[in-house]
């Protein structure tokens, strides 16, 4: 008994020693392997041992030479048009594109395809999907109600423009993280700081602190992950077991967050367009001022009680916050003060409801009057959403027991990652801004050339977007678990070369669509594939499966159906049949045009991805997504071969098809061939092809004496056999569900 | 902690991604060992890491948070302290509606101990009263959030958080697909969307294979399970052919690539699956007195009946998780006139419930399927606007039966009010925790890389409660 008590006693003092040694607020030290990771030593430019016309080309070389493998040879024209235009635009090329590449004979032939491609406004669409996946991109707030947000689409177009601008890397990050303190008369540099604002959000909330810590979590979680490639969330509850993130860098990372709040108002027009709206909308105010002020007479008490309902949900000390003077409300205080502002305002339409009888017709009587000034009043600015910070003075920022919200140990001020930097960064208050200046020091930190993660992390992206796979294999985890990179040296040498173009992003582009790596076959080789299977070393172009955007979108333009403005807000395609509208709402737009607009363009609902999109992958908005999983099911297969969307896209393309090719179902098979795969069917698919319009259109022919509906193509000439032209339909939908059409190779 | 090999290539993902909703066999897959010999099928059903006591599991969702102060757990301290105050000595809470300091509400119900085992249940719920003999009857569960989007949330995927796989998604994950017809997880509603929608049957950071599937009540039961009227079925059989053979033309000088070959089957399986799944949802073969036992010949039971009926139907075919929403969109969400509410999702619940338990035990299913009963929380022992209670998630009840679940026992005790779990407390984590026990599952040891981490269906904490097992 004795012996049973006392070891557990020492079981217990252990616990209470490793507690205390957790708790420990001073300096930890590092193991030596953990001081030289990889990651955090500083970039290291070595000269590749072989020579070659691109740098990239001799990093690869040098390790296929020592397994005695080489490059593949240059893919075919076809091949290599389509490889890039799906990498830079993620729009198939047109056969008028194909023919004059295949036919150009001069030795820039390539390279003016790939200038085309970098300057079209098409690049910062396609490149910008792939960093809303890693800004957890959505319009909506998720938890229950998943209300919209009506601006968050200005933050979409701001990193289309700034893709399409060519915005230096280290500027983009600035913007992203405090571009309100850096620019504070630029909307759009506000805009970017909306990079932070797209956590899910719950409005119904009771607890605001434990709300607040949650949103601070993600945004830190949201930090580490996209620039640093940090998984930071593992060290909200302990020091991170596999890497070197302290408990406290955690916090450390979160404090530089502490005082930020939504701001959903930031003018996007110019102070002219503005200034000229403020008289209008006076203009309105003052002509409607009576019958407002009646209306409120009306509403107000309906408004108090419907606040005094909301207010009594909040546990007592939030209700104290929100009742206190201004003045008295500590830094804190007025955090959770923002947390609930947005619902102390009761809209007109919500207290309207209230009203019964003889009001209710009082008030329908003024709404109509009110109308009657309609024609007056500019309606709303045009505004976008951000982050900014509340005050100049933030409230303190706690390590977190085991990262529970009023768990509260010591007080952690702004750091950056111990390991790479324990000093404590030099914040200093904007001069013009009402602002603590703390997230100017963490852009200023993660851009300063000398931090080894920022080139290294982005090069690795935007490597891992053009070949499938990173040279570090987990973009956004440099750590241990994430894997060491395949070509360390040619890492360092893109970064290192990245930082001194400028942080040029479309030179990295070019410089990797140039290389002789990028440009092979990839074809396969039985002595490579012995050696190499998984191609870590490149010795062909990796094959890979195109993702829901692109499906959609090329079939779209080979449909002849995309709409490829650029900008704006989102759109509305319609759902499959029967899938029932989500909660916040899915108003089908109205025109065809917007419906065939690009993917990039579809509503991002956070609790309910577009169908076809989830089917194929496209990430949860939930958190930060540096690596899409790339799947194989049913439901894509069903989505493009059963969808009712997907048939309409086999139609106009069909129509299409007859449109060019006339009558002949030779032609049409050649043209079809060209639009979906820009080159010819060989004799094999053309026996096959003409086969199938022959066996299909007895069947089709069948059913349409059974009083059958049929799918016809789009605009089918007149006297065209309508089972002919179902035949059509179906071979040009099994086009668009083919192996050839949806991979890139 | 174990953890997995961190998939470094999207190849590595796909031998990963397994089953969810007609997942390929991606057989033969690239691998470091050969080039062009096979992978183990990740289709395969998985073997379980001990003995499983249950092949699939329903899960009756009261989405809403049911009275467990009306329903399972009877307080007579209810009625001493009616109308007045909760006393200090329970500490305070923070409700979803601030309702703390009302006074406390008794029960009206009429209560009866049942069976063998004594067990007490309300009149709320006389026919499934007649199980309590399979039941364990867990009276101090416990979940973290205070309102149902989280809660809801917390009791599909553990954290209030979206986000996380949900349980059926780790189930798929952990045990592969007994129908490859079939989706393996499968979710039915019975009245508005579920709150908080589909997270709550994603796959979350697991591929998206091995997510839930929501079987619509109308139409094809899956979107776009069947082409639209406009193609005929022979006419659907020659694209695909035409398909194949255009995929096989460009598959030829690209064997190595089986994923290209795991697509051409992935078209075969939707075409499969477009005779499967209405076949399985189709209760035109059940005989009217199978009906008549899931409540299906009255109408105010018929539709969580029939939800009923098709879940043993999906179980019989190799389901293995099937989510059942009794009041989908906050049904039992009782603020006021709980009288009214759970009068009628009682009702509406009781007989199907009761019949399913019935009919799978008569089919020897029960034996091997486990049936869960419980909301995302309970409600308080103090009113809401006079006649309503608020949110609960401190201590309520939820009960097992079937499935190796040991019968006639009550586990957990609430405080004298009702208010919070006392002793032998379950928090949602032990419920999944126990729930993959029973599959043969240690919920340590299902685990997925993820951000550097080897996560696991209950985050960091749980533990399968042992003693309701046989």
């Amino acid at each position: 008994m004795m012996r049973k008590l006392s070891g557990l006693f020492v079981a217990l003092f252990g616990v209470v020693l490793l507690l205390a040694a957790e708790n420990s607020t001073k300096v930890k030290t590092f193991t030596e392997a953990q001081k030289n990771y990889w990651a955090f030593q500083p970039l290291r430019v070595a000269q590749p041992q072989r020579s070659a016309a691109n740098p990239i080309d001799c990093f690869i070389l040098t390790k296929l030479d020592a397994k005695k493998l080489a490059l593949s040879p240059q893919a075919d024209r076809v091949t290599l048009l389509r490889r890039v235009s799906f990498d830079l635009i993620g729009l198939p090329p047109t056969p008028e594109e194909v023919d004059a590449f295949v036919n150009d004979k001069s030795p820039q032939a390539y390279e003016k395809v790939v200038d085309r491609l970098l300057a079209s406004p098409h690049y910062g669409e396609r490149w910008a999907r792939h960093w809303l996946d890693l800004a957890r991109y959505a319009e909506s707030e998720g938890f229950k109600s998943d209300e919209t947000r009506a601006n968050a689409w200005r933050y979409r177009e701001y990193v289309v423009r700034a893709f399409n601008e060519n915005t230096p890397y280290d500027r983009f990050v600035k913007e992203q993280i405090a571009g309100d303190e850096l620019w504070p008369n630029n909307p759009w540099a506000k805009v970017a700081t909306g990079f932070s604002r797209h956590y899910p959000d719950e409005s119904n909330a009771r607890n605001l602190m434990q709300r607040r810590q949650e949103i601070l979590d993600d945004i830190t979680d949201t930090v580490g992950a996209t620039f640093m490639a940090m998984t930071y969330g593992c060290a909200r509850c302990h020091d991170h077991k596999f890497d070197p993130i302290l408990h406290t860098d955690y916090y450390r990372l979160q404090a530089f967050f502490a005082n930020t709040a939504a701001d959903d108002a930031v003018p996007m027009a110019s102070p002219k367009e503005m200034q000229a709206w403020r008289e209008r909308k006076a203009n309105w105010e003052e002509k409607t001022a009576p019958v407002r002020k009646q209306i409120a007479t009306l509403l107000d008490p309906e408004k108090a009680i419907i606040l005094k309902d909301f207010l009594d949900k909040y546990p007592g000390e939030i209700q104290d916050i929100i009742a206190k003077p201004a003045v008295q409300r500590n830094p804190y205080e007025w955090q959770m003060f923002y947390k609930a502002k947005p619902y102390l305002t009761i809209e007109d339409d919500a207290a309207a409801k209230a009203l019964k009888g003889e009001k209710k017709k009082q008030y329908a009587a003024l709404l109509k009057e009110l109308k009657e000034f309609a024609s007056l009043d500019p309606g709303d600015a045009s505004l976008g959403s951000s982050m900014h910070d509340v005050s100049a003075s933030a409230p303190p920022t706690h390590r977190l027991n085991v990262g529970v919200y009023d768990a509260k140990a010591e007080e952690v001020q702004p750091g950056f990652l111990t390991i790479i930097d324990p000093a404590a960064p030099s914040i200093v208050p904007p001069a013009d801004v009402n602002s603590t200046g703390r997230r100017t020091a963490l852009a200023n930190w993660l851009t300063s050339p000398k931090n080894p993660l920022t080139a290294r992390v982005m090069v690795n992206r935007i490597w891992h977007y053009h070949f499938g796979q990173g040279i570090a294999p987990s973009p956004s985890d440099f750590g241990a678990m994430g894997g060491k990179p395949t070509h360390p040296e040619l890492l360092d040498y893109l970064s290192s070369d990245f930082i001194q173009s400028g942080w040029d992003i479309k030179r990295l582009h070019k410089q990797i669509v140039m290389s002789a790596t990028f440009r092979q076959s990839s074809a396969f080789n039985e002595t490579a594939g012995a050696e190499d299977a998984k191609d870590k070393l490149l010795w062909r172009f990796p094959r890979e499966r195109l993702e829901g955007e692109v499906i959609r979108d090329a079939a779209l333009s080979v449909a002849g159906l995309l709409n490829e403005s650029v900008g704006g807000p989102s759109v509305y395609p319609e759902l499959p049949a029967g899938a029932g509208k989500p909660r916040g709402g899915w108003k089908v737009s109205e025109s065809a045009e917007d419906r065939n607009r690009r993917s990039l363009y579809i509503f991002v609902r956070r609790n309910a991805r577009y169908p076809m999109m989830e089917a194929f992958d496209m990430p949860d908005t939930h958190e930060s997504c540096g690596r899409r999983n790339q799947t194989i099911t049913a439901p894509q297969a069903m989505s493009l071969l059963n969808g009712k969307v997907s048939l309409e896209w086999a139609q106009a393309f069909a129509g299409r098809v007859l449109k060019q090719a006339g009558p002949d179902a030779q032609a049409a098979i050649k043209v079809a061939y060209k639009l979906a795969y820009g080159r010819s069917p060989d004799g094999f698919e053309k026996d096959s092809v003409l086969t199938f319009l022959s066996k299909q259109k007895s069947l089709v022919e069948e059913r349409k004496v059974a009083g059958k509906k049929l799918a016809l193509p789009t605009a089918m000439p007149a006297g065209y056999d309508p089972a002919q032209g179902a035949a059509l339909v179906d071979f040009c939908q099994m086009l668009l569900n083919s192996n050839e059409f949806v991979y890139r190779n | 902690m174990s953890h997995k090999r961190q998939p470094v290539s999207r190849r590595d993902f796909l031998q990963n991604s397994g089953s969810g909703l007609g997942a390929i066999a991606l057989s033969a897959m690239l691998s470091a060992e050969s080039v062009a010999g096979a992978v183990a099928d990740p289709l395969k059903p998985k073997k379980p890491h001990f003995k499983a006591t249950a092949k699939s599991v329903i899960f009756l969702f009261m989405e809403g948070g049911p009275s467990h102060l009306d329903l399972f757990d009877p307080k007579p301290a209810l009625d001493k302290l009616a109308g007045q105050p909760m006393p200090a000595s329970f500490g305070k809470v923070i409700t979803a509606m601030g309702t703390s300091n009302n006074t406390i509400m008794p029960t009206k119900r009429a209560w009866k101990q049942h069976g063998q085992s004594g067990i007490w249940v309300s009149d709320w719920y006389p026919e499934i009263a007649k199980h309590v003999d399979e039941m364990s009857v867990f009276r101090a569960c416990w979940a973290d959030g205070l309102n149902h989007v989280g809660s809801v949330c917390q009791m599909n995927t553990c954290s209030i958080l979206a986000g996380r796989p949900a349980l059926g998604a780790w189930i798929t994950y952990g045990l592969g697909s007994a129908n490859r017809n079939l989706p393996t997880f499968v979710v039915l509603t019975d009245a508005a969307e579920v709150v908080g929608g589909p997270k709550n049957w994603s796959a979350g950071f697991l591929p998206a294979t091995y997510q839930g599937t929501l079987l619509r009540n109308q139409g094809a039961p899956i979107l776009d399970l069947v082409p639209p009227e406009s193609i005929g079925d022979n006419q659907q059989r020659a694209r695909l052919d035409l398909l194949k053979t255009l995929n096989e033309h460009f598959s030829a000088d690209k064997a190595e690539d089986t994923e290209l070959e795991a697509r051409i089957n992935a078209y075969e399986l939707a075409y499969r699956m477009q005779a499967a799944g209405p076949e399985a949802v189709d209760l035109t073969k059940e005989t009217e007195a199978t009906k008549k036992l899931y409540g299906m010949d009255i109408e105010d039971t018929a539709k969580f009946g029939t939800n009923c009926l098709m879940a043993r139907r999906l179980v019989e075919r190799g389901v293995r998780f099937v989510e059942l929403y009794s009041g989908s969109g906050s049904g039992w969400d009782a603020h006021s006139n709980i009288e009214g509410n759970h009068s009628k999702l009682c009702h509406a619940s009781d007989a199907p419930i009761a019949g399913l338990l019935t009919d799978l035990k008569a089919r020897g299913l029960l034996d091997e399927t486990l049936v869960v009963w419980g909301g995302e929380f309970g409600r308080t022992p103090f009113n809401e606007k006079g006649d309503g209670r608020d949110h609960n998630p401190w201590g309520f009840t939820m009960w097992m039966a079937g499935g190796g679940i040991k019968g006639g026992q009550v586990i957990g005790t609430t405080d004298e009010i009702g208010l919070r779990g006392i002793d032998k407390r379950a928090h949602v984590t032990d419920i999944h925790a126990t729930i993959l026990h029973a599959l043969g599952l240690d919920h340590r040891s299902v685990t997925y890389l993820h951000n550097g981490r080897a996560e696991r269906p209950t985050i960091v904490t749980g533990e399968a409660v042992r003693e309701a097992f046989v």
